[in-house]
Order: C-alpha cells, then sequence, then structure tokens
C-alpha cells in the first residue's frame, strides 16, 4: 500500500468510529445493517468480482450462518464459537453445493445456485421441529465481549464494526496471496491460467466458499442484530439484492460491494422522505447507474476522473492491428 | 452552559405546567406499504389515516390534533425493526402496525423495551403468548376464530367429515393446528389433510383430493390468491361441497379475483364492512369517498384502532405511553361511550382481544351474513 492509501484508509476507519456517535438508534440500527450486508457482499465479490462465478445463493448462506448461530447461542453457546461454526459450516456447505455446482459456469451456476437457494428456504421452513419452520426463530441474545454487553444499538455497532474490519483485513490479504492472485488469473483468462498449472475446479470452488463463509460470518451477526429470524429472509429475493449491492458497487474492486450495500441499504432509507415514490425513485437511480456505467459506481467513478486527469497519448503506433 | 440548562428547566417547567400545549398525542403508524404485504397493509395504513383525520376534525385529542407519521417496513422483518427504532427516536407515544405477524414479534422486542403500547393486526395466535405488556390486538386473534367457525360447522350445519386445504406458511399452519384441535373437541373427523405452497397456481390434484375424499365440507385456509385460484378451480370440477374458510376465503379482493366461483363459498369473519351495523356502512361508505376503493377489515382494524387510542388516552388523561398500555389491560370500550369502535370490545391481561363476529356466506359477489357470532 501506498502511503496515500494507508492514510485513506485510517480515515476511513476514523470516520465509521465516529459516524454514529450522536445519532439515534434507528441510523445506527440501519448502519449495522450496513456493515452486514457489506460482510456479504464482499464474499460475493470474491465469488463474482474475482473469480468470475455468478451466484445466487449467497441469502441462502447467509441464512446457514444466522440459524447455526441462533439456533446454539438459545443452546448457551457464547457467540464467538457460533460464530465460528457458523462459517465453517457456511464455508462446508459451499465446498458441498460448488462440487457439483462448479462443473457448470456462468449463467448455468446461477441457476444451480437458484435452486439451491430455493431448496434451503424449502428446508429452513419445513424442518419444523429445528428451525421453528415459518415461525422462525426469536429471542437471540447479543454477545458480551470481555464483560461488556453489546446489547445497546451502539455497542453493538462497533461490535459488528470490529467483525467487519477483520473480515475486510482477511479479504484484503487473501486477494493479494497466491489464491487471490489465482482467481483473478481464472477470472481474465481461464485457458492461459489452466497452461500455467492453475486447477481451476479447485480455485473457483476455493472462491465460491470462501465466499459463502463471508456470508456465514454476516449470518452469525445478523442472528444477534434482528433477535428473530426467518426462513424468509434468506429467499431468492434477498440473493439477488446482494448480488446487486455487489454489481452497483463495482464488481472486482475491493470497495465495490461496501459502497454497493451503502448504496443498497442506505439510499431507500435517505429518499424515504418522498414517501410513496422512495422505492421508485431509488429504482431509477440504480437503472440509470447501470446503464451509463456497467462496472458499477467505483466505475463511474473511474470514467468521470480519468475525463479529468491530463494523461499520457498512447503510441498509438503500438496499438494491435496497427496500420500506417 | 448554565444558562442554557436554566432555560431548558424553565421551559420544562412551563410545558408540564400548561397540558394543552405539552399533550399532543404522536402516533407511529409503521405498516407493510411495499413488498408480498403491501395489499394488507395500505388497507390498514388507510384506515388508520382516515381515522385520526376524523379524530383531527373534531378536536384531535387532548385538543391538539393527533400526529401521525407513517413508516414503511417492506414487509421485512430487518426493515421492520429499523422503523420502530426510528419511530421510537421520532418520539412516538403510541405505535399502529404491523399487519404482517413476522415484522410484529420483531416490533415487539424493541417496542417493550422503550416501554411504547404497539397495537397490531396481525392475527397469529402465538403474538398475546409470549408475556409481552405492551402488544394489543386489533383483531382477535386466529386462535379464537377458528373454534367459532368448528362450532358454528358441527352444531349449525351438521358437518361430520371435512377435508381441511390449508397453506404450508406461518399463517396457514396457525389456522390448520387451530383447526385440528377444535375438530376434535367438536367430533369432525378429518378425511382428507391438504398442505398447499405460496403461491401455488395449479390447485387441480388438491381439489381432486378434496372431492374424493368423502367429506360433508370443505375448510380452506388459503391467503388471497390462493384462495381464488383455489375457487376457480373447484367451481371447474364442480366440486358440489360446500367451501368454509376463515376471513381470506371470503375476502373482498377473492371475491373480486374467483368472480362466479366465490358464489357460495362461506367462512367466518371478524370485521366486515358488510355487517349489518349501521356505523359499520357509514365508516365503509365515508372510505370509499375517501380513497376510492372498498376497505377491507384490514381498513376496519386500522379505523377502529385510531378511535382506541384516541379514547383510552383521554381516558388515561396523557400522551403516558405506560398508562396507556396500563389502561388498556381489561378494558372494555363499548360503542356508546366510544363510537369509533363501531361494536364493543374489551381486551384481557394479554392484550388478547374479543369482539362478536359473523359468519357470511358469498352471493351476488356481496358477502351476506348468516349469523352473528358471540365473542369468546
Amino acid at each position: 500500500m501506498t502511503r496515500k492509501q494507508i492514510l485513506f484508509v485510517v480515515l476511513g476507519i476514523a470516520a465509521l468510529i465516529a459516524a454514529p456517535l450522536g445519532q439515534g438508534n434507528y441510523i445506527i440500527y440501519t448502519m449495522t445493517s450496513w456493515l452486514l450486508f457489506s460482510i456479504a457482499a464482499m464474499g460475493l465479490n470474491l465469488t463474482l468480482g474475482y473469480a468470475g462465478q455468478i451466484s445466487l445463493a449467497q441469502a441462502g448462506f447467509m441464512g446457514v450462518g444466522a440459524y447455526v448461530t441462533a439456533l446454539m447461542t438459545l443452546a448457551g453457546v457464547p457467540w464467538i464459537l457460533a460464530a465460528l461454526s457458523s462459517i465453517g459450516s457456511a464455508f462446508v456447505v459451499g465446498l458441498l453445493l460448488g462440487y457439483p455446482a462448479l462443473r457448470v459456469q456462468h449463467h448455468f451456476l446461477a441457476f444451480v445456485t437458484l435452486a439451491f437457494n430455493t431448496l434451503l428456504f424449502l428446508v429452513l421452513r419445513n424442518e419444523e421441529e429445528i428451525t421453528g419452520g415459518s415461525f422462525g426463530l426469536m429471542g437471540m441474545e447479543r454477545p458480551t465481549v470481555f464483560g461488556i454487553s453489546t446489547d445497546g444499538n451502539l455497542n453493538f455497532y462497533y461490535f459488528a464494526l470490529v467483525c467487519f474490519l477483520v473480515a475486510a483485513g482477511i479479504m484484503w490479504w487473501i486477494l493479494r496471496s497466491p489464491w487471490g492472485r489465482a482467481f483473478k488469473a481464472l477470472r481474465e483468462n481461464p485457458i492461459r491460467a489452466e497452461s500455467l498449472g492453475l486447477k481451476v475446479r479447485r480455485q473457483t470452488l476455493l472462491a465460491f466458499a470462501i465466499g459463502s463463509a463471508f456470508a456465514g460470518l454476516a449470518g452469525a451477526l445478523q442472528s444477534p442484530l434482528v433477535q428473530f429470524i426467518e426462513p424468509s429472509s434468506f429467499a431468492l429475493n434477498h440473493s439477488l439484492k446482494i448480488l446487486l449491492m455487489v454489481v452497483v458497487g463495482g464488481a472486482g474492486f475491493f470497495f465495490g460491494p461496501m459502497l454497493g450495500a451503502a448504496v443498497v441499504i442506505l439510499l431507500p432509507e435517505i429518499l424515504r422522505f418522498t414517501e410513496g415514490y422512495y422505492l421508485i425513485i431509488y429504482a431509477l437511480l440504480v437503472i440509470v447507474l447501470m446503464v451509463y456505467s456497467p462496472n458499477g459506481l467505483i466505475g463511474a467513478g473511474q470514467k468521470i476522473w480519468s475525463k479529468f486527469k491530463p494523461k499520457h497519448e498512447a503510441r498509438r503506433d503500438l496499438e494491435k492491428g496497427f496500420q500506417l | 452552559m448554565l444558562k442554557k440548562l436554566i432555560g431548558s428547566a424553565a421551559l420544562a417547567l412551563v410545558l408540564a405546567g400548561s397540558p394543552a400545549f405539552a399533550a399532543e398525542l404522536k402516533v407511529g403508524s409503521i405498516v407493510e406499504l411495499s413488498g408480498p404485504g403491501a395489499a394488507a397493509g395500505v388497507n390498514f395504513r388507510d384506515g388508520v389515516k382516515m381515522g385520526f383525520e376524523e379524530i383531527n376534525a373534531t378536536g384531535g385529542v387532548f385538543g391538539s390534533p393527533v400526529k401521525i407519521s407513517e413508516y414503511d417496513s417492506q414487509t421485512d422483518p430487518q426493515v421492520s425493526r429499523a422503523m420502530v427504532q426510528k419511530a421510537i427516536d421520532d418520539g412516538v407515544h403510541v405505535i399502529a402496525g404491523t399487519v404482517f405477524s413476522s415484522s410484529t414479534v420483531v416490533n415487539m422486542l424493541v417496542a417493550r423495551r422503550a416501554g411504547i403500547p404497539q397495537f397490531t393486526g396481525s392475527e397469529a395466535p402465538s403474538i398475546t403468548g409470549m408475556g409481552n405488556p405492551y402488544i394489543f390486538r386489533t383483531a382477535f386473534g386466529s386462535q379464537k376464530g377458528v373454534p367459532k367457525m368448528a362450532k358454528y360447522m358441527a352444531e349449525e350445519m351438521g358437518v361430520k367429515k371435512v377435508a381441511v386445504v390449508w397453506a404450508n406458511t406461518e399463517f396457514g399452519k396457525g389456522g390448520y393446528s387451530a383447526f385440528k384441535a377444535e375438530a376434535a373437541n367438536y367430533g369432525l373427523e378429518i378425511v382428507a389433510d391438504i398442505p398447499t405452497e405460496q403461491a401455488q397456481t395449479d390447485f387441480s390434484a388438491d381439489v381432486l383430493r378434496a372431492k374424493n375424499s368423502g367429506a360433508d365440507a370443505l375448510f380452506v385456509y388459503l391467503t388471497e390468491e390462493e384462495s381464488a385460484r383455489f375457487l376457480r378451480e373447484a367451481q371447474k370440477q364442480s366440486i358440489g361441497k360446500p367451501m368454509i374458510g376463515e376471513t381470506t376465503l371470503i375476502g373482498h379482493k377473492v371475491i373480486e379475483l374467483a368472480g362466479e366461483a366465490a358464489e357460495g363459498a362461506m367462512g367466518h369473519v371478524g370485521l366486515t364492512p358488510d355487517a349489518d351495523i349501521p356505523a359499520m356502512k357509514d365508516m365503509v361508505e365515508r372510505f370509499k369517498q375517501r380513497f376510492n376503493y372498498t376497505p377491507d377489515h384490514n381498513a376496519i382494524k386500522g379505523y377502529t384502532l385510531a378511535h382506541i387510542i384516541k379514547c383510552v388516552s383521554e381516558e388515561v388523561g396523557s400522551p403516558d405511553s405506560a398508562a396507556i398500555a396500563e389502561k388498556m389491560h381489561g378494558l372494555t370500550l363499548t360503542v356508546e361511550a366510544c363510537p369509533g369502535v363501531l361494536m364493543d370490545v374489551s381486551w384481557d391481561e394479554t392484550g388478547e382481544m374479543s369482539r362478536e363476529s359473523f359468519f357470511v356466506e358469498v352471493k351476488d359477489g356481496k358477502q351476506v351474513v348468516r349469523a352473528i357470532l358471540p365473542p369468546n
């Protein structure tokens, strides 16, 4: 990282720490929702943006995490153990689903994951003895960390913020590890990557499972945040919402999913003052953005920036297919 | 700083001394205005709105108009929780809504912590069974409606064998298990048990099973759109058995969607715009003029809710959330004392309510009241 980037990250964290101070419960709660969906979207960004695979089951993996945490904390297990189990089970389910599913790619994979999400919804609803069926589970306690209860919304926000920063740090590390570089190589040119000795299937499977594990963590936070979970909170439309976050923010950019989650979670809340029209305006803004910049907000930002930035005139004689 | 403190203390004293100024009642209306619950939520919201508009036109509560703020829960429990937080941050004294019980159970937790009474439109039995002293119903729970109806089926209609068609959702399961228990009580034999899916479109196999089950009557417990599809299929296969439901089967939306196929369907409703009560008919007419559509039971719940809040706050004498919640337990509001409730109503210690209700049949595209069932 350059010195400028480090400064930028430190300022960002400081802003996140200062943001909820003096705000009402509603704003703090909504910001916590944003942190949690950012984590899930970061995971999907790894699958979609870096490994190039469309998954429509991210909410399903959140569901796995949320239910595991809910059931364990309701049984008296501390949150941290429950959360680790959530991450672990989402990872394992991701592997189990990915192993057969990744025989197909792109939009075929989207269909397989879509089916998985629907299946998971039905299992959560019908296995009433374990999951509470459509009545859901409620009353999950918020965790106590080092003797400090996170029952209050502000405390829980800082708790989620720590989880978010840890998750973001791990993602940063993954992307710079040999794995991350392998994921990118696969997205850019799978044939070339394979010729260099990368096992395409194993790498995509790994990306898929790690992405799912992030959703597991998000789910583990959602249980104590809402203190109520039901199968329809993890249905297909929520998977599409997370996909929208990644695409709106900018797939394949590190900060894309966080920005995207901010747009998807916070923008409708900001637009609420328009009352009956807020969802219409929100939808229009998203459509306009996608038409103008398919690379999402970060892509749009880069587009605008490059217009103002003085640039070197490229040597056109070096372009492919150049003729005098 | 000190000046500021003294200033605000003085202001607080002045405010406390002049109740007419300080006693503005604030109500937060948290309902499903988008998402799958929008049809029910909009009805409820419009009912609340009209109720308070009328109250404000006649001088409001405590001599000043009631302030209502509306919040859209998007039929999503996570968003709904955010909206309750927002309403409480905005300083509301009472919360109206939500209609869908998955949102209501989340909202209850938050409202209870803040000590704000919440008047819900949900009918899921579990809501009043959690020992929450701040929750109150505006329509009695489905666990109360089903016994009334099972009794009527067994005693008045002479049904012995029944086929049960139900939706495999929280709503459907609640009604289904209540019916199963009551069927055993009244000696009704369940000869076919047919669960269906939410958003199911093809009911041909289900209708066929019910038809061939040898039942005297069908008990149909589905949500509105599925009810309409079921009725159409039943007509296609000329089922020839009475079909009896709870609130939804004979709802206005269903009659509109199913058309002729809804003729002859029967059911129990807690509140119906077609009830033979002048005050109710009046309210329905005013509603139609104001919003250009026929209100359903959710709109009536919303309307009566506005008047319940008005009457109970006036009995308490100040916009004191805790005192309002306290007062509600064991309260009875009669039509003489509080005309806006439309029918006499009372609440028990859990916030559950009782009221007379109706057994209706669809004739010529309208609900016709066959019997008035006593409160239980």
